[in-house]
């Protein structure tokens, strides 16, 4: 398992010696040391981009499966039913990383995530290209148009068959909720660089395409091009009301900014009085602008005196306090609220959580940006 | 900015004016009801034309009525609020509200019984909600009943403020402070020039080796004395009080004791000695014989004070209540007394100023004539009168 894992952890270079690996490793990194500047090669051209045979890749497929075979004995999971998000899991159990930054943790994933996509040898043993295109230096570039202005021509004839039969049938594809890919994600795709006037030349004829009426034909293989904007009020769960002793209708939210926790209680019929922390808000906020933003949620529905609203907040300054609480009746008031009204809250910011907090200090500056006095001598 | 999620949604057919107005338009007893009321009568209906305040009653309530300029600079020559003085300039007249604590003050003042004690009052409220206007309406019905009227714009300003102290030439112990009272002794004399030539004094009093004011002279003379001589000014003081004190129960005249921000007499004060040693209010001459003025030992007229923590000193923002300004010492002195509170702006009160501010033009904002802009005026300030003047200041 040790092996298994270092080999994750230092996926670059193909390791070969699984066998008394560690030992070999040791006494490498000796012999390494030992060495003198003299010996060491210069003038060594940089190699590119690592190259992976294809024997290589079908190496580490089966590696990763049968430490994920393991990693879910030592879970004391199915091995059957062990899916990435279960391999995340424990992998974020038995190492625990205190870095900031995501990407910089240790990571288990199927090789074909990890190792960029590459290109197979584009020539035979006898040298010749495979693809017809190779001398044109953008082979799958061009392919990919030939293939698409391919369609459009089938669409075209489609269209006079059916004219021919004096029938007239539309059938559009639906584009809403969804957009091109973007030129980084067209290159993964076709393995290949692509330069923008080629892009913008292919989602052209994509467009063109798209345009004709019978395209409904080539509807799956249009949708390849498209990705899914998921809108993200799906993942916010709106709770129902609740009703206290008198009948009225009530709803609490918690809301955060910097260092201050928010949570408020927002009752139905009232007149508009909110109280925090027991005081009056206008004793507790006096400055005009933490008002402001308390009145931002209410005044943005129309509802400024419908509501009454206590308050509880610890933590931060008054500004931040006044931002946490703006939140917490934000998310409070989407159950008083229909879903177009709450989709327009998401839209105008007050349901987002604000993510600004005080910038880090770093060593040989004052503070976070600014520089000691600058001496000329 | 996306403020209203109405932009958004097309609403149905929006309600005419007329709809609205009606809706909010309250009516006074003697107007016609049902009827459909002009636009400039719906206007005036925030102002009055009943200027003595004897008349004002309930149905004046939430009313704003005008003060002409030259009585209130006979009347009012250092009680109004400096705020209120910069709004009077630039809308060329003095309106004030009427109001519910007002009225109840009045009242009383109307049913005093001179043989008995005076009676003292204490408006109290949060900060802002209008006392020192409540104290200055009772001042003008008073002025304008002929009363003479002993109105001291702020006690704090006589325990703050380092400026000359000299050691008093009456008593020992005690502290002059002779600009405060020579300023003091100017108003006073502005707003009561007949009777300072009316009343008389009972003793002589000897200001220096050459300087005496004869028994029987005009206490108007007096003032002359402590506006002229700056250094006698704070036994002048004394002297007024103590005439004003034993000769009122006389019945010649009714006296009004108008103090604004009374708990300054109990309280602490900045002032220090050259020892830097501070100074009691105690040893302050102007305080000690304004607290004598304060006791209801004498009759024929009625005390009015306040209490106000935007000027003391060393009292935390939130205190209103009168133990709490007063302290034990204040309290046990001016106990038994009748307490006024003044509330913030009622809904009645506050769309009455508020639609003072839209005749007079000084909200400006071109949202801020809609209902939205009302409501968000109310939100921002919580029907605080202090509050309201503040932020349409700014707009």
């Amino acid at each position: 398992m040790a092996v298994a894992v270092r080999r994750v952890l230092r996926a670059s270079r193909s390791w070969r010696a699984a066998l008394g690996g560690q030992e070999r490793w040791r006494a490498e990194t000796l012999r390494l040391i030992c060495t003198t500047t003299a010996v060491q090669k210069r003038n060594v051209p940089a190699s590119g981009p690592e190259k992976y045979t294809e024997a290589f890749i079908k190496k580490q497929i089966e590696e990763f499966n049968l430490g994920k075979r393991h990693l879910a004995n030592m879970m004391g999971e199915d091995p059957e039913t062990f899916t990435q998000e279960d391999i995340d899991k424990a992998i974020a159990y038995l190492f625990p990383s205190g870095l900031f930054e995501k990407r910089a943790r240790p990571v288990m994933k199927h090789p074909n995530d990890i190792f960029p996509k590459q290109r197979a040898m584009q020539w035979g043993e006898d040298h010749r290209p495979f693809h017809f295109l190779f001398y044109t230096g953008k082979q799958s570039f061009y392919s990919l148009m030939h293939e698409i202005y391919g369609k459009m021509l089938d669409i075209q004839k489609y269209q006079d068959q059916l004219k021919a039969q004096d029938l007239d049938e539309k059938k559009q594809i639906n584009l809403i909720g969804s957009r091109w890919l973007i030129k980084e994600e067209l290159e993964e795709m076709l393995v290949e660089k692509l330069s923008d006037h080629d892009y913008s030349l292919c989602i052209r004829l994509l467009e063109r395409l798209v345009t004709l009426p019978c395209c409904g034909i080539e509807e799956e293989y249009v949708l390849k091009f498209r990705k899914e904007l998921d809108t993200q009020l799906k993942k916010v769960v709106i709770e129902p009301l609740q009703y206290d002793d008198q009948g009225v209708a009530f709803s609490t939210g918690e809301g955060k900014r910097k260092t201050s926790r928010a949570t408020v209680i927002v009752y139905d019929n009232g007149n508009g009085k909110i109280t925090v922390n027991g005081i009056d808000y206008l004793h507790y906020f006096p400055v005009i602008q933490d008002r402001e933003q308390l009145m931002f949620p209410f005044q943005f529905l129309g509802r400024l005196g419908k509501h009454n609203m206590v308050c509880t907040v610890l933590g931060g300054g008054s500004s931040s306090q006044a931002g946490a609480i703006r939140l917490a009746s934000a998310r409070a008031l989407c159950s008083f609220v229909t879903e177009n009204e709450a989709e327009f809250m998401r839209q105008a910011g007050l349901l987002t959580y604000d993510p600004r907090n005080k910038e880090r200090k770093k060593p040989g500056q004052e503070g976070a940006r600014r520089k000691f006095t600058w001496k000329k001598r | 900015m996306l403020r209203r999620v109405k932009g958004l949604i097309c609403q149905g057919p929006k309600l005419d004016p007329g709809c609205f107005l009606q809706a909010r338009a309250w009516l006074s007893a003697a107007a016609n009801q049902g009827a459909q009321i002009p636009e400039e009568r719906l206007r005036t209906i925030f102002r009055t034309h009943e200027s003595n305040p004897a008349n004002h009653s309930e149905q004046h309530e939430g009313q704003h009525y005008s003060i002409p300029l030259q009585e209130v600079k006979v009347v009012f020559p250092h009680g109004l609020p400096r705020r209120f003085q910069a709004q009077m300039k630039t809308f060329n007249e003095a309106c004030l509200m009427v109001r519910r604590p007002a009225l109840e003050l009045l009242g009383y003042l109307k049913s005093t019984n001179f043989a008995h004690p005076a009676v003292r009052y204490i408006i109290y409220g949060e900060k802002g909600t209008g006392k020192t206007m409540t104290l200055c309406h009772a001042v003008h019905y008073c002025a304008k009943q002929d009363w003479l009227v002993l109105h001291i714009p702020d006690a704090h300003l006589w325990v703050k403020n380092r400026t000359e102290l000299l050691p008093s030439s009456y008593h020992n112990e005690r502290f002059d402070q002779p600009l405060e009272a020579s300023t003091w002794l100017k108003n006073f004399k502005v707003s009561n020039e007949r009777f300072l030539k009316e009343i008389k004094t009972q003793r002589t009093y000897v200001w220096s080796k050459r300087e005496s004011t004869e028994m029987g002279s005009p206490l108007g003379e007096v003032v002359e004395q402590g506006v002229t001589r700056v250094k006698n000014a704070s036994d002048a003081v004394g002297v007024v009080l103590k005439e004003l004190k034993t000769q009122c129960p006389l019945g010649s005249f009714r006296l009004l004791v108008a103090v604004d921000g009374v708990n300054a007499l109990w309280g602490r004060s900045t002032l220090r000695k050259k020892d830097k040693s501070a100074i009691s209010p105690e040893e302050l001459t102007l305080v000690h014989n304004l607290r004598k003025m304060v006791m209801n030992d004498w009759n024929g007229g009625a005390i009015v004070t306040t209490l106000s923590q935007t000027g003391s000193l060393f009292k935390p923002r939130s205190a209103y209540l009168p133990h709490e300004l007063l302290g034990k010492e204040g309290f046990d002195t001016l106990d038994p007394f009748v307490p006024i509170q003044v509330p913030n702006y009622s809904q009645r009160e506050f769309e009455s100023c508020y639609q003072y501010y839209l005749d007079r033009k000084w909200l400006q904002h071109e949202k801020v004539g809609t209902e939205e802009g009302r409501e968000e005026l109310l939100f921002l300030s919580n029907s605080n009168p202090w509050q309201l003047e503040r932020i349409s200041a700014s707009l």
